[in-house]
């Protein structure tokens, strides 16, 4: 066995704080402290204390729902709606809350299908109004995870049934601070969530191999709006082509895909333009011409020289002397 | 020095200007310069001079009073081997010496600076009126000459200079004792504190050149008479070793004409023996006997004459470093041992033995006496390699010419024998029977390896009043071998035919009972040789079978064979053959997919994209058989092209995967083999690859194919360059199209060429194996990007300077590291000829090395892109190490590869190649403790107790490509960022490492902090802190990894 050495240099490393119960303060700028206790697993044995950072939603833009709304920080990463829900209602007072948004939660589970036309047969409800919209959409690929996990340190809001609900968990969670409630995290919900761990890997990766029947299902669904959609966009093009605005002008808009140039061929042919433009005169014609390309490549060789020579300097700066080992 | 100048000097390519400066640099580092040690030696020397003047001829006495008059001075003669008869009928003689001279490095001022102790050699001249015109025969002049060397000690020890002297044998041959003058002891003592000066001096006495009669010393003539009335033999060693007694003035004159009529002898002198000293070469026998003043004698003579016509084959003019490299083509070149070269006119006669000759007629010697067949094919390959690595355009070979040093036994050969020296007999010449062991192993491997070197014990000095002493016991003989990778493990050896009696005796008599006669399928009948698969390599099997025939029992018994424990950590067949199945089970794909009806698009090309085709994972691929479940390996597939693609990224990838639906529909009913299933991935980026299709065949081998569609890269730039889109659309874009690159553009070639470099180079494979378990033996698996690993394997076999390239996975795995722990990564790009044939060209490499540059420019912090990988099909470089490793990780790469270097150098053979693949994970902050079930690699005890349910498991082809652990190192990963730094052993060992980064110190609280914290207040005025929570991070890693987590163990520090 041999030593390596530490891999960081912990010069910047500052020791964990010794008595951090002591130190924690009720409140940081407006948020609460909210400290949760984690409880021991078989593997990491003993008990821990999390900081949750909790306040009363203040969105820069706010709307109808913000005033009952509870803006949290530090969010566990195993955090659920479940879990969220159970906090409140079962530890601190009984709040009820009817949604939670998590911070990096995936909208639509990411698959969004384009911006299909308002006519489309095939669409089951309008999109057109709010592009982002977190409805079911066509043509969606299945989940493949039972479960969704939150980065470390993240935020989530929480929607409460109304105002007071929100505000009842905001004094609640005060007062379990003073009062020094020990709050477990997790607790009462055992079983009622997909497990962890290795189950949790399994059920992805059967997750990630659906039935083809759903998948071809779900293939042809996206198709068919696509299909629709690119044919209401060629429509909507061709009749601003042909539509004067209000002051009598007609909007010069991009045309069809295939009347227009890729952008490729275009320099491809350029390319072509200059290889001929070359090809025109022989460029050891005239006297001049040699003349200035010996003269040219006896400036690179200078060029080069020196170059070399700062690089030599820089290496026995960097390495000190030659010496053989 | 001008621009201009240097131009000239340097004959235009502009590419040795750095060569050439870096010379310069060096010889300004390594000319001679007075110091300290100089002064010290010098002040030894006039003593030791005035000494010796003072020393007053003694009588002639018999051999048995001149012994007894020398022991009552406490100094015993150091006669050679054999000692002289009782009966002898001359007598010794004592008279003060001829004249005295400094000789040799250090007298032309060629000596190294680098070397660790001042050498000075000093010659005494003996009066040529002590020897007798026979003396030379039989001894008796080595004789005279031992009891001259005695009477010299003798004479030091009364005028009592405060040195320490001893015996020793000039450069190790044993017929030659010389002086050696060390610093006394006591004064060492006493001035601990300072380390004194280090120097020596060598006392060597010699004689006249005209003592005897040079035509009589000739190498074929036999000075030695036998005993009995065997038949002369010439004695061509020890003819030679006396002669040069006789030439010690004739050579300083020649070395010292040389150097005033050519102005640069000097510094390529200084170069010669640099480039020796790198390569373990010497003047002393166990160093291959040639050494710096063979390579200065070398030059001066080649100088003078030795081309056709008796023309000279270097010129006075040259410049130091072309009558280097003009040096080195002729040992490269010619082969001195069939084609002696002859400086002067005049005849001689060659023994036609293979030793090579470099006759001087001027002087009637053979400057190349001391060189054996053995130290000359090594010294002819290193000169051959070097012409080699100096005429290669694209790479600067400075270091690798003067810097690096080559003489590691395990990086230099792939087996290396250790023979105990005191089990070979002496033979007649005085020397060993090393001849006989090199003839004998010459034959017996055949061309099995292509170089086989000796290296005797190294003698060493011993006082002036001891008896020589006898061989140690415990010396040994090391035997280096370097294999020819194609035949090395032959296992039946052809012999001559047994219609050709005469050869066929001679087989056999060589072989003995080992040698059987066959007959072949051809029909033929030929005397074999057929060995088996015992325990041992082949090799091993044969050389223990030539030393037990050829020499004793005890011989073979102590045989030891060192560096066979690397090939023993990989499991299974170190060659490409191990890789069969799988390759087999590509082709057979192919022919399934191209061999299908009703495609809506016929098939352009399926490529390999994995490293299990190209011979590269640490296991072969892993099918039921092994015990595990296989890894699909990655391949693509493209269609010809057609217009009904959709233009839009999202939508592509909806058409892929109905593509793939109907490859997998139509391959289930084409077949009843291969099962296959449509996989879901990248959920949440809509336009990279989405799905792709698993396919898996009965013997466990599978494959995951992505579809391939070129017009993907054009969309993917041109929302890249989109303004109107959100930065968040932009840099996914830029994510997809590495990914993209690296997938269905990188990859494929890679794999291809890779694949074709481990066919070329069969030490390749395993080499790349041993080095990913390296890497991931020291948890760095999930940092270094395993196409990286597999180009600094690669570098090492397509431009293996100062070697040559590895044949043998010990070799390559070893000189790996050794250039690993020198990379200096922040200024060298890793630039590699995949192609193996020179289809990188220098624009190429001065176009990558610019893209280094802007790189390093653009992100001189280098959190970024920290290692730079390219090679003929990869010239942006960082494809494979785009963000990974980070610095951090590279630096602990380098520290380990240089922790596995110092453990090598220092342990020599003795190195247990286990500890190279240990690192203690005490370096780390914490480290998770895989449960060992979940690994995938080793298997626990209790899993085997249920065969039956194991099997069952392992049938079961939904859980191909199922890997927890790997799973959860990636989710832990993407959900701790940057704050964490997780190291995973992946299949090598059930741990992942983690690292609290820096930027995790205690800051002003905010809300987007990307960790868990506690607020920390430290008294009422200060602003509130955040402190990183990590017992409460550790409790919900734990919580993550449930049962795949054994347990959690912290490092404090």
């Amino acid at each position: 066995m041999w030593c390596s050495g530490p891999i960081l240099d912990r010069t910047t490393m500052v020791p964990m704080p010794g008595n951090k119960k002591t130190a924690v303060p009720p409140a940081v700028n407006d948020f609460i402290v909210l400290p949760l206790q984690y409880p021991a697993t078989p593997s990491y044995t003993q008990t821990a204390t999390h900081h949750l950072y909790l306040r009363a939603n203040a969105p820069k833009v706010p709307t109808d729902d913000t005033p009952r709304e509870v803006f949290l920080v530090n969010v566990p990463i195993d955090a659920t709606e479940t879990h969220i829900r159970s906090l409140f209602a079962d530890q601190l007072g009984g709040a009820r809350i009817e949604r939670v948004d998590f911070e990096g939660a995936r909208v639509g589970k990411g698959i969004t299908a384009p911006v299909a036309p308002s006519r489309g047969k095939k669409r089951k409800r309008s999109q057109i109004e709010n592009g982002e919209d977190a409805g079911k959409e066509v043509g969606l690929l299945p989940d493949v995870w039972d479960r969704e996990l939150h980065r470390s340190g993240g935020t989530a809001v929480v929607t409460f049934v109304d105002k007071a609900s929100a505000d009842l968990a905001l004094r609640e969670a005060r007062r379990a601070i003073r009062e020094k409630r020990n709050i477990i995290w997790g607790a009462g919900i055992e079983g009622k969530l997909p497990p962890l761990g290795s189950a949790r890997y399994l059920a992805h990766h059967k997750l990630s191999y659906p039935d083809h029947a759903t998948l071809q299902n779900s293939v042809d669904e996206f198709m068919t709006a696509f299909a629709a959609q690119e044919a209401a966009k060629a429509k909507a093009l061709a009749r601003q082509h042909s539509v004067p605005d209000a002051d009598g002008f007609i909007t010069v808009t991009r045309g069809a895909r295939v009347g227009l140039a890729r952008d490729e061929d275009v320099k491809m042919k350029e390319e072509d333009l200059r290889k001929r433009e070359k090809s025109k005169v022989n460029e050891d014609f005239y006297r001049f011409q040699n003349r200035e390309r010996r003269k040219a490549e006896a400036g690179k060789l200078v060029k080069g020289f020196e170059e070399d020579r700062r690089r030599v300097e820089e290496m026995r700066r960097r390495r000190g002397k030659i010496r053989p080992d | 020095m001008s621009p201009t100048n240097g131009l000239a000097y340097t004959t235009g390519a502009s590419r040795s200007n750095m060569f050439r400066l870096q010379v310069d640099e060096l010889l300004q580092q390594i000319r001679p310069r007075r110091g300290k040690r100089e002064d010290a030696a010098e002040k030894a020397l006039h003593a030791l001079k005035a000494a010796l003047d003072e020393s007053t001829a003694k009588p002639a006495l018999s051999i048995d009073e001149a012994e007894r008059e020398l022991l009552r001075n406490k100094i015993a003669i150091p006669f050679p081997q054999p000692r002289p008869p009782d009966d002898a009928k001359y007598k010794l003689e004592f008279a003060k010496p001829a004249n005295v001279n400094v000789v040799g490095s250090y007298a032309m001022q060629t000596i190294s600076r680098s070397r660790d102790d001042l050498v000075i050699d000093m010659t005494v001249a003996m009066p040529s009126s002590l020897f007798h015109e026979k003396d030379y025969l039989n001894y008796r002049y080595f004789y005279k000459r031992a009891y001259y060397l005695a009477c010299l000690a003798s004479t030091l020890r009364e005028a009592a200079t405060p040195c320490n002297v001893r015996f020793d044998d000039f450069h190790g041959d044993p017929l030659k004792p010389i002086l050696v003058i060390s610093k006394s002891v006591k004064s060492i003592v006493s001035e601990e504190l300072k380390p004194s000066p280090k120097w020596r001096i060598n006392i060597i006495p010699c004689t006249d050149s005209v003592v005897f009669p040079a035509e009589k010393l000739t190498s074929e003539k036999n000075c030695v008479r036998p005993t009995h009335n065997a038949k002369p033999e010439p004695t061509p060693f020890y003819n030679s070793s006396l002669r040069a007694d006789m030439l010690m003035l004739s050579y300083l004159r020649l070395l010292h004409g040389a150097e005033t009529s050519c102005a640069a002898f000097k510094d390529a002198c200084l170069l010669g023996s640099t480039w020796l000293r790198q390569r373990g070469f010497g003047s002393h026998i166990a160093g291959g006997g040639f050494g710096h003043f063979e390579w200065a004698t070398f030059v001066a003579l080649l100088l003078q004459g030795g081309g056709p016509n008796g023309k000279s084959i270097l010129s006075e003019g040259y410049s130091s470093y072309q009558l280097f490299k003009g040096t080195l083509q002729v040992l490269a070149v010619r082969d001195l041992g069939k084609q002696p070269i002859v400086v002067g006119s005049g005849t001689f006669k060659s023994v036609a033995n293979g030793s090579p000759m470099l006759w001087d007629s001027a002087r009637v010697h053979n400057v190349l006496y001391k060189v054996a067949p053995w130290g000359y094919a090594r010294l002819r390959q290193d000169a051959k390699t070097t012409i080699a690595m100096l005429g290669d355009q694209l790479f600067d070979g400075f270091d690798a010419t003067f810097v690096l040093r080559t003489d590691d036994a395990l990086m230099r050969f792939d087996c290396v024998v250790s023979v105990p020296a005191s089990a070979l007999t002496v033979v007649d010449d005085g020397r060993p029977a090393y001849r006989t062991l090199y003839d004998v192993l010459s034959r017996g491997l055949g061309d099995r390896v292509s170089q086989i070197s000796i290296r005797p014990p190294e003698s060493g000095a011993w006082d002036v009043d001891s008896s020589r002493p006898r061989d140690h016991v415990q010396a040994s003989v090391i035997i280096g071998l370097i294999y020819d990778p194609d035949t090395v493990n032959r296992t039946v050896d052809h012999g001559p035919s047994a219609e050709s009696k005469a050869e066929a005796a001679s087989f056999r008599k060589f072989w003995g009972e080992k040698a059987e006669m066959r007959r072949f399928k051809d029909g033929s009948i030929l005397e074999s040789l057929v060995w088996g698969a015992s325990g041992k390599t082949i090799v091993e099997q044969i050389v223990r079978y030539l030393l037990e025939r050829h020499f004793s029992d005890r011989v073979e018994r102590e045989a030891t064979f060192f560096g066979g424990g690397f090939n023993r950590l990989l499991r299974g067949s170190l060659s490409v053959s191990a890789f069969q199945p799988i390759m087999d089970s590509f082709k057979q794909l192919e022919t399934d997919i191209r061999g299908l009806d009703g495609l809506p698009l016929s098939i352009r090309q399926i490529m390999p994209a994995s490293a299990q085709l190209r011979y590269a994972t640490i296991q072969p691929s892993a099918g039921v058989a092994n015990g595990r479940q296989s890894i699909p390996a990655d391949v693509t597939i493209q269609f010809e092209g057609s217009v009904r693609w959709p233009d839009d990224l999202v939508a592509i990838q909806r058409t892929k995967l109905a593509f793939l639906l109907k490859l997998s529909e139509l391959l289930q009913e084409a077949h009843d083999q291969p099962k296959t299933r449509i996989g879901l991935e990248n959920h949440e980026q809509d336009i990279f690859n989405q799905a792709y299709l698993d396919i898996m065949y009965e013997s466990g081998t599978s494959f995951r194919m992505r579809v391939y569609h070129d017009r993907e890269q054009t969309l993917l730039e041109r929302q890249m360059r989109d303004k109107s889109l959100a930065p968040s659309a932009k840099e996914a874009a830029a994510l997809g199209l590495a990914a993209y690159k690296r997938l269905y553009l990188k990859a494929p070639p890679h794999t291809q060429a890779v694949a074709r470099l481990c066919s070329r180079y069969p030490a390749l494979s395993g080499t790349i194996r041993l080095l990913k378990k390296w890497f991931a033996s020291h948890l760095l698996a999930n940092h270094v990007g395993e196409e990286v690993i597999e180009l600094m394997a690669a570098r090492i076999f397509v431009q293996p300077w100062p070697w040559q390239t590895p044949s043998s996975v010990q070799t390559g795995f070893l000189r790996t590291l050794h250039w690993l722990a020198r990379w200096d990564w922040r200024t060298d790009p890793l630039i590699v000829d995949l192609s193996g044939s020179g289809e990188l060209r220098i624009p190429d490499v001065d176009a990558i090395k610019t893209r280094f540059e802007a790189w390093r420019k653009l992100d001189p912090s280098l959190t970024r892109i920290v290692l730079f990988a390219a090679s003929n099909i990869d010239k942006e470089g960082t494809t494979w190490s785009d963000g990974r490793p980070q610095k951090v990780v590279a630096r602990r790469m380098t520290a380990l590869a240089k922790a596995a270097c110092a453990e090598v150098e220092q342990n020599g053979l003795q190195v247990d190649p286990a500890s190279l693949f240990s690192s203690p994970v005490s370096d780390f902050d914490f480290v998770l403790h895989l449960h060992p079930s979940m690994t995938g690699g080793k298997r626990s005890k209790d899993a085997a107790r249920y065969k039956n349910l194991e099997l069952a498991a392992l049938s079961d082809q939904t859980l191909v490509g199922f890997e927890p652990t790997q799973s959860l190192l990636e989710e832990l990963e993407s959900l701790y960022g940057s704050a964490l730094l997780f190291f995973s052993g992946s299949s090598e060992r059930p741990v992942i490492a983690g690292l609290w980064s820096p930027q995790t110190a205690p800051r002003a609280w905010k809300v987007n902090l990307a960790y868990s914290t506690i607020p920390h207040k430290k008294s009422k005025t200060q602003e509130v802190q955040a402190v990183v929570n990590r017992e409460a991070m550790l409790a919900e890693i734990a919580r993550v990894g449930r049962d795949l987590v054994g347990r959690v163990e912290i490092n404090d520090r």
